[in-house]
């Protein structure tokens, strides 16, 4: 018997009791939606992180500070590293490190990380950032090569800045993008929003005010002993910068490893007079001017490098090293669980609408014994027979993948849309909470078919048994 | 030349403690090419004598040879195809599939034998032809007369070209006309085409008219074995 013959007697037989075979593959329908839709959502979660990390460079990028402490051995509690001032790995990221750093083999650029808070002015609107002073260099690497408007500065001493276009947009300043045109939510219509044409503030000032030692502060102020609040000793500076580009985020999750909301070419940031202390007790220490670098950003050439930069950086120079794709591995087994969990409870829905075919094929078996009576008969074998049902349960199980598919499929775009439209504010690019891979596609037809298969397999096995003589004389 | 031989054969139906012998240790031979009407009252053991030598049903003991071979001895598999390929059966109910129509009625038993999707049609409809159905193709059972039907499971019983025509009281359900013009088609599978044919019947004088031989049976024995002569 060939298998084109079994599936059109399959169909054909299905197809007398329509009813019935539509009810029970709508089961199958709604076991594989509900399966794939909630798988979709932990593949769709995953690639969205690991594209993250694809987009932010990140699988090539490590962040190495001072080997102080041993982290590792003071969670398994060893404090030995806390209690000894004589070691030598209490070293300080200074000018020489970084060039050592830069001469390890497959380190494509090195250089300090340098943040700090101020206060930006444009067009009279005002608000604390924090500015990083990025070297020229970075200009080809992500997301610095892909700016939106304008172009990235030329020199590290220029005072040509880049913003983000996210930046501004909390500086109430809107800048229009005719790629993805802003759509105001109900709550910041009302709000006062300047909006402008895409390349307007290219070429504008900007404004950053500093926090500066006022030595005169600590001058005897008479004022104070008839009750006058005592004043700190700080006064603001201003600095005058010239926009040269806007960057946005292109996804949900891109842009994420620029720390800042202003990137300054490096070596102006490095001049920007400001304080060098970020908390009261680097300011009671000493500031920071000569402890040298809190962290260095490091981007290594190709992602085949890494492990073994890893391993020069931590092992021969004793530094720690911090590079996020190895916390990639981890995320991923997190979402494997996440996809366990929700692929299980996906699985129920399917199992129940396997009973269904259960059910269906039992009955059908019942109203058919006669029929299979006849069939044997006339030739027909027990493994013909027991192919027949098979593929009839398979049948429902392929038809009801399809459509789950699809019926998974338009949930999911839904949800999206819904949960796009409810969580995220306006002009934000959307993020797809779904994914459908070609695994899960082809998996969940595999598994609905094997699982029709095994719920196909005792009527199956019934029918095939089934005694021909008795089988004649059924009505 | 014996193309079915059938020695000592025995069925016992059982019920509880009580047996039933339906078949007690008959004996015979069929020749190639005969007519044999085996006739008897409810209950002798007619159906089931059938059923045996179709390979419907098998037997507690005793053999039953077609062209040599016991297939009494045989796998499930192995009945399968003898019935598929050795003999065509026809009942008194009919036992059409009525959700299909003549054309596909007939060509599932070729479904089953592997045959080619056109050879299947071609043979298909040269058998509705050849048992006068030409114009009733694409009729469904509930659309045929039983006379009709009948012929439909006549060409289905000739689609496999099985050399042993076995049927199970073909006229019972059929007016007599009827049921002479089907008596008529099975004389001339058996004259024109050389099947051999069983059937049974409660009618002994009509059976005596067309077979070559005419068994009685009486509680599962030969009471009588009558060969007719003067048949062409």
């Amino acid at each position: 018997m060939k298998l084109d013959d079994l599936i059109k007697l399959g169909f054909a037989n299905l197809w007398r009791t329509k009813l019935r075979t539509v009810l029970t593959t709508l089961g199958v329908v709604i076991g594989i939606g509900a399966l794939t839709s909630m798988v979709s959502f932990g593949t769709g979660m995953e690639k969205n992180i690991t594209e993250t990390f694809k987009k932010n460079d990140l699988f090539t990028s490590l962040h190495v500070t001072p080997g102080k402490i041993n982290l590792e051995g003071l969670s398994e509690g060893d404090v030995s590293g806390l209690l000894d001032d004589s070691q030598d790995s209490q070293m300080i990221l200074n000018d020489s490190i970084l060039h050592s750093i830069r001469q390890v083999e497959g380190i494509e650029l090195a250089y300090p990380e340098l943040t700090f808070r101020a206060k930006a002015k444009i067009l009279e609107k005002e608000r604390e950032i924090t500015a990083a002073g990025i070297p020229y260099e970075m200009k080809d690497y992500p997301p610095f090569n892909q700016i939106t408007f304008g172009s990235f500065y030329d020199t590290d001493s220029s005072v040509v800045v880049l913003i983000r276009w996210e930046t501004l947009k909390r500086m109430m300043i809107i800048v229009e993008d005719p790629d993805d045109p802003v759509r105001l939510n109900f709550n910041e219509e009302d709000q006062d929003y300047i909006i402008l044409p895409p390349d307007s503030l290219i070429g504008k000032p900007i404004y950053l005010k500093t926090a500066v030692m006022d030595y005169g502060g600590f001058a005897f102020n008479p004022m104070q002993l008839f009750g006058t609040k005592p004043k700190l000793p700080v006064k603001e500076k201003t600095t005058t910068f010239i926009i040269g580009g806007i960057f946005k985020k292109t996804s949900q999750f891109s842009n994420q490893n620029i720390k800042g909301d202003l990137i300054i070419p490096f070596n102006t940031a490095k001049r920007i007079p400001r304080l060098g202390f970020t908390n009261i007790w680097d300011a009671l220490g000493g500031g920071g001017e000569n402890e040298g670098y809190s962290s260095i950003y490091v981007r290594v050439e190709d992602i085949s490098y890494m492990d073994q930069v890893i391993r020069t950086l931590k092992e021969d120079m004793g530094l720690n090293v911090f590079a996020i794709a190895d916390q990639l591995k981890e995320i991923r087994q997190g979402f494997l669980i996440l996809d366990g969990i929700l692929g299980a409870i996906g699985t129920i829905a399917l199992f129940v609408a396997g009973l269904g075919i259960v059910n269906t094929m039992v009955m059908s078996i019942l109203e058919r014994t006669r029929e299979i009576g006849i069939m044997k008969a006339i030739g027909g074998s027990e493994k013909q027979i027991r192919w027949i049902f098979f593929v009839e349960a398979g049948t429902i199980g392929f038809i009801g993948a399809i459509f789950g598919l699809i019926l998974g499929w338009l949930v999911t775009v839904i949800a999206n849309k819904v949960a796009n439209s409810q969580f995220l504010p306006a002009g934000e690019p959307p993020i797809d909470f779904f994914y459908f891979p070609l695994w899960l596609i082809l998996g969940a037809i595999v598994f609905s078919i094997i699982l029709s298969l095994v719920a196909g397999l005792y009527p199956a096995m019934r029918a095939a048994s089934i005694d021909p003589v008795r089988a004649l004389r059924h009505d | 030349m014996d193309i079915i031989k059938v020695e000592k054969l025995v069925k016992i139906y059982r019920k509880g403690e009580i047996e039933i012998p339906a078949v007690d240790h008959l004996s015979f031979s069929v020749d190639k090419g005969s007519f044999l009407s085996i006739v008897g009252r409810s209950g002798s053991g007619k159906s089931t004598l059938l059923n045996l030598i179709g390979g419907l049903d098998t037997p507690t003991d005793g053999s039953i040879f077609f062209h040599g071979k016991n297939i009494a001895g045989l796998s499930r598999a192995g009945l399968a195809n003898h019935r598929r390929y050795n003999v065509g059966m026809i009942f008194q109910s009919f036992n059409l599939i009525y959700s299909r129509n003549a054309l596909e009625n007939v060509t599932l038993a070729m479904v089953f034998s592997g045959i080619s999707k056109n050879e299947r049609k071609v043979r298909a409809i040269r058998l509705l032809e050849e048992v006068g159905l030409s114009n009733r193709i694409y009729h469904k059972p509930d659309e045929l007369s039983g006379g009709e039907t009948q012929r439909v499971a006549i060409a289905r019983a000739l689609s496999n070209d099985p050399e042993v025509i076995l049927a199970d009281e073909p006229t019972g359900n059929l007016d007599s006309q009827t049921a002479e013009e089907i008596i008529d088609l099975l004389v001339k599978l058996n004259q024109l085409h050389h099947k051999t044919i069983l059937m049974i019947t409660h009618d002994q004088n009509a059976a005596e008219k067309i077979s070559h031989r005419v068994i009685r049976l009486l509680d599962g024995k030969i009471k009588e074995d009558k060969i007719i002569t003067g048949i062409l």
